[in-house]
């Protein structure tokens, strides 16, 4: 009766085994150190944003046991992903599932290793979805949402399906009291980004904005209750040279409703750089739509 | 698909039943109950220190209750407060001993389960994985090694046997760390306590200065 699960058992044990030499110890932080996953063999490893508070003398520690020094390459907080490059080479490098090819209710390890042992615990898939931004802003492939504890250190380390292969990096500060993994396609497209520009393009627009509430009748014109009111332009910036001015009051931006600063936040991403946007604000108590072009920070 | 679902959850119960009759209430007048595991058939019984010692109990006023109903009341052999352990005897012999196993092979990831009287409740069976050994769990530091598993221990699982998915004891139920961690004290470290016992109650034994008058003890080798 029992063989079934003392043969499950010791598959989940010989996946930890199996993925032991590819989950690192990040020590770039205060508290206790957070785990990594080797993204390639010559030395990069992915981790979680809020797992690196500090941008130098970062440490990677090693399954064998080896600590190597590593400088960050770059992050995306939206994503809360973080690139390091390790002084070592000849590392195994993950393997990883397509997030498109889970199922709710499949089974999950995942692993950490905030100190030098490898440290696991088992869960499910609990939520699956699409494309998804993250409260930060951050665009996500897939929606993957696990029932593992995140035990502390475990931030920025593997969740491992059945067959051996990485589902995802797991975050708890994604979303609050929330078990997330981020999937490889966004993981794959923050570190080919990063390499390629050194950082994460986010877009600029050289305004600083407070959320007001619109009068009665704009309300019913504009279809939402409140919209960003233009406190400061900058001078020379995307903004400025597009016409706005102190006073106007922002409601929507290529076509979306922004009323809240973070609606606003979150439509600044990468993609839209450099493209005319549609802008639409209120200006002496009239619609006006223009154009303007999204820069970027540097 | 089911089929192995069905297995495994027959699996669980099948432990379960087997390792059920070696685990004791141990319980005192006032402050509630714990667990104890029947290490060896002829009385020997282990437990936490927390259990028996609290400073309301005196050993006087212990009751070890068997899985068949029969109470009986311990004397307390050894206590180690440090790694949270107590060895009792009680007055029996051919009890349904636990299968004592080896914390020195427990690997991250494999299954465990825990048993105790969480509230009360007899059995109290909950199951999850090694997450590690070490001196470190969480921000939980200590000179000494534990056994920490993603379970859910309550306080009547002190005392109680932490098992592998063959019965095994692999460590002895001890603490929460917050709501999702159970630490446990290492099966090898409870080894070497009882080995203490067994090794005290041998020389205890033997005369302190041979006389005539003792049989000869002389063993030819």
């Amino acid at each position: 009766m029992t063989e079934a699960l003392q043969n499950l058992s010791q598959s989940m044990a010989g996946l930890v085994e199996q993925s032991d030499g590819k989950v690192v110890c990040v020590d770039a932080r205060q508290r206790l150190p957070g785990s990594g996953v080797i993204w390639s063999a010559d030395g990069l490893i992915v981790t979680s944003h809020h797992v690196v508070e500090r941008d130098d003398q970062i440490k990677i520690g090693l399954a064998d046991g080896k600590t190597v020094e590593a400088t960050l390459v770059g992050r995306d907080p939206g994503a809360d992903l973080a690139v390091l490059r390790a002084n070592a080479t000849g590392l195994t490098a993950a393997t990883w599932v397509d997030a498109a090819d889970l199922r709710v209710g499949h089974l999950l390890l995942a692993l950490g290793r905030p100190g030098s042992r490898i440290q696991a615990t088992l869960g499910i898939a609990s939520a699956l979805g699409g494309p998804w931004r993250s409260p930060s802003g951050g665009e996500i492939d897939h929606y993957l949402q696990t029932d593992v504890v995140m035990y502390p250190g475990f931030s920025g380390g593997p969740l491992v399906a059945a067959d051996g292969r990485f589902a995802g990096v797991n975050t708890s500060a994604l979303m609050r009291g929330v078990s997330m993994a981020i999937p490889s396609g966004t993981i794959r497209k923050v570190v080919e980004t990063i390499l390629t520009h050194g950082h994460m393009p986010r877009g600029y627009l050289g305004i600083g904005i407070q959320p007001v509430r619109l009068a009665d009748a704009l309300q019913q014109a504009v279809g939402q209750e409140t919209g960003l009111m233009v406190m400061s332009v900058e001078s020379n910036s995307p903004a400025a040279q597009a016409g706005m001015v102190q006073g106007d009051v922002l409601v929507k931006l290529d076509g979306a409703p922004v009323r809240h600063v973070d609606e606003l936040q979150v439509l600044l991403t990468g993609e839209r750089v450099g493209k005319a946007l549609e802008t639409q604000v209120v200006r002496g108590g009239q619609l006006q739509t223009f154009a303007m072009t999204l820069g970027t920070t540097k | 698909m089911n089929d192995i679902l069905t297995q495994f959850s027959a699996g669980i119960a099948s432990v379960s039943e087997r390792v059920l009759p070696a685990v004791v209430q141990i319980r005192n007048g006032r402050s509630g109950a714990g667990g104890g595991i029947i290490w060896h058939e002829n009385g020997i019984i282990v437990t936490n220190a927390h259990v028996v010692s609290h400073r309301t109990v005196s050993p006087q006023t212990l009751t070890v209750q068997l899985a068949d109903g029969r109470e009986f009341t311990p004397r307390l052999l050894a206590l180690d407060a440090e790694h949270d352990l107590a060895v009792l005897q009680i007055e029996a012999q051919g009890l349904p001993a636990i299968a004592v196993g080896d914390s020195q092979q427990l690997k991250p990831g494999q299954m465990v389960l825990a048993f105790g009287f969480p509230w009360g409740v007899t059995g109290g069976a909950t199951s999850g994985v090694v997450i590690g050994v070490g001196t470190q769990i969480g921000d939980l530091r200590s000179p000494h090694e534990w056994v920490a598993a993603s379970l859910h221990l309550r306080p009547g699982h002190s005392g109680g046997p932490m098992v592998d998915v063959a019965g095994r004891l692999i460590g002895i139920n001890t603490l929460m760390n917050g709501p999702d961690v159970g630490v446990a004290v290492p099966v090898d470290v409870a080894k070497r306590l009882v080995q203490a016992v067994y090794e005290k109650q041998r020389s205890a034994n033997l005369p302190a200065t041979p006389s005539a008058n003792d049989k000869p003890n002389i063993v030819m080798v």
